[in-house]
């Protein structure tokens, strides 16, 4: 016996209760929440000036219209392009003598109009040796690529691709670049890594693709952006807090810090982004403006600082980023109009990415046929390959 | 009969020594049933019967679902969704029949079965017409009775009026493979007058 779901069920049924006891309060909540932007609406200026004083111990968006503002989706060009990429990784385990990762891309391109098309490929890149770690230039410092940073160091490469994507598209034609998750690569930023990895992963990756980007925008007919399903954030509803505060210049660690009182931006607690734009757009359409105020983008992102918007779809909101230059070129419609268009005919979510996805998964089944490949290889060669007793054991179960 | 060129339409995805599988170069585009494809594996060729043909998935754990409810043609999915050509694949099933060994055509299986990737090739009517000289392949057609999930009696009438399209003397190759099934099917009365029904009028 390994998980006892019988046991389990009766703490779902808890979970369910709890649920149910919680369904109140936050419909109070969102009610309140809606009121509050409503009431706030048309006080962008004012309230971008707090933000811009402000000290909160939250995420906190920058709004670039009228907060309840709702955008009808503009209508298809005939002919345009999507391109997406998506990866998936094996990472290092050192439960094995061998260090060395892998990184899966998928690449999407679909062509609809006149003359429909589609390419799905997938390309494995190995990273061993010197490749495995990343090298301070100046000193001796060397950071391991694995787990979180892995994960970042596959954005990156996920990124360079669909530059690679982009500039093998004709110029003119309307054409969307996708990618899946944040193109904001929070992580390098909160897990204290070391500049060096900065300016490797940052500039002189996920930077240095969005300037190539930024040119084929500006030259041609190319939108770029990156699709969030559901997403958790509460960048938003954060104004609204803000809104709240009755301090002049907010300053959460100075005047709510440890205090036993109920914050008065309490009243919106628990509520997300999504579940605000659920009730005040209708399918098809998008939310106003915003702009992230994340520390990395603010300090590092240059000219490519990060605005987004909510999609309301039939069944869910999604959220969509986009850099600034996609705004200042003209493409905000296409790129509106596009990805709901991907929607629709992914049933709800982009088909690209969909796809892309579809293309770059690694299954437990191809991680361990990559470990096996990875055992022969090195067999062949007459060396040693070794594994931790925890994944023999893992290996050969036995009684 | 004019010289054509062999038109490479398949490639060999999984084989044993009475049958191949091919995955088609282009969706929908397999050789039609019955027809007679040759697969080049040195120092041989060889020569089979398309007995089945599937299209479907590639991705075994992603079922098609219907899309054109809201669509007037067939053609329209395929245009709103470019990209479910490259995820179905046609797949053919292939009898052998035969092999081909320094020009001489034997109507018997050959000594090794075809290799994976080998290149399946649509054979010309000039191919086809020097194959169907002899009626031994019949036999190795018959032979398959249970293997096959099409009826042989299906199998061996589609490939002899494919066959008999490359014969001028149609009518006659006809009856002569008529003869050739009675002796085979003699005991069979019912299945050798399916083929016969099945074959007439050609």
């Amino acid at each position: 016996m390994t998980l006892d779901l019988v046991r389990v069920v009766a703490q779902i049924d808890s979970l369910a209760h709890n649920l149910r006891a919680e369904e109140k309060v936050r419909y109070e909540r969102l009610h309140s929440a809606m009121s509050l932007l409503s009431s706030y609406a048309c006080e962008t200026e004012k309230l971008r000036g707090k933000i811009a004083t402000s000290k909160t111990s939250w995420l906190i968006a920058e709004p670039q219209g009228k907060l309840d503002q709702s955008c009808p989706p503009s209508p298809c060009p005939d002919d345009f392009t999507v391109i997406a990429t998506d990866g998936s990784q094996i990472d290092v385990d050192r439960h094995y003598s061998v260090s060395c990762y892998l990184i899966n891309i998928g690449a999407v391109t679909l062509h609809y109009g006149g003359n429909p098309y589609a390419s799905l490929e997938s390309t494995p890149f190995l990273y061993f040796g010197e490749e495995s770690n990343l090298a301070d230039p100046k000193g001796m410092w060397k950071q391991a690529i694995k787990g979180d940073l892995l994960g970042i160091k596959r954005s990156v490469d996920e990124c360079r691709h669909l530059t690679e994507l982009a500039q093998s598209l004709p110029l003119g034609t309307p054409a969307l670049a996708l990618l899946d998750g944040s193109l904001v690569l929070w992580r390098l930023e909160t897990q204290g890594y070391p500049d060096f990895v900065k300016q490797n992963l940052l500039e002189e990756g996920f930077l240095s693709s969005l300037d190539s980007l930024s040119k084929l925008s500006e030259q041609g007919n190319l939108t770029v952006a990156s699709y969030i399903s559901s997403p958790g954030s509460t960048e938003v509803v954060n104004i609204l807090r803000l809104a709240l505060c009755p301090y002049e210049i907010a300053n959460c660690d100075r005047y709510c810090s440890g205090r036993d009182t109920v914050r008065k931006c309490e009243v919106v607690a628990g509520i997300r982004d999504r579940d605000l734009f659920q009730q005040l757009l209708s399918p098809g359409e998008r939310s106003a403006l915003f702009l992230t105020r994340s520390k990395i983008v603010r300090e590092s992102y240059r000219e490519h600082q990060i605005l987004f918007f909510y999609l309301r779809l039939e069944d869910e909101v999604a959220r969509v980023e986009i850099p600034r230059w996609v705004v200042d070129n003209g493409h905000l419609e296409l790129t509106h109009a596009l990805i709901l268009d991907q929607c629709h005919r992914g049933e709800g979510y982009p088909v690209a990415l969909s796809e892309a996805h579809e293309k770059a998964v690694v299954s437990s089944t191809d991680k361990e046929q990559f470990w096996h490949l990875v055992e022969l290889a090195l067999n062949h060669s007459h060396l040693p390959f070794t594994t931790s007793a925890k994944s023999q054991s893992k290996r050969t179960r036995w009684v | 009969m004019g010289i054509e060129m062999p038109l490479k339409v398949a490639e060999v995805i999984e084989a044993n020594t009475t049958e191949f599988t091919a995955q088609c170069y282009e969706l929908y585009q397999a050789p039609p049933f019955g027809s007679l494809v040759k697969t080049s594996t040195a120092p041989v060729e060889i020569y089979g019967i398309i007995y089945n043909t599937t299209t479907g998935s590639i991705d075994p754990g992603r079922r098609p679902l219907a899309r054109g409810k809201e669509e007037s043609k067939e053609e329209d999915i395929y245009r709103i969704h470019p990209q479910f050509s490259s995820l179905f694949r046609t797949e053919c099933n292939v009898l052998v029949v035969g092999y081909n060994e320094e020009g001489r055509i034997h109507h018997y299986l050959p000594p090794h079965p075809a290799h994976i990737h080998s290149f399946v090739y649509q054979c010309s009517d000039e191919e086809v017409y020097q194959f169907s000289q002899s009626l031994d392949f019949l036999s190795l057609i018959l032979a398959s009775q249970g293997k096959s999930p099409v009826p042989v009696e299906e199998l061996l009438a589609a490939s002899l009026r494919y066959a008999s399209r490359t014969h001028p003397e149609r009518g006659e190759f006809l009856i002569t493979a008529g003869r050739e099934l009675t002796l085979l099917l003699s005991k069979e009365v019912n299945c050798l007058s399916t083929i016969l029904k099945r074959i007439q009028g050609e």
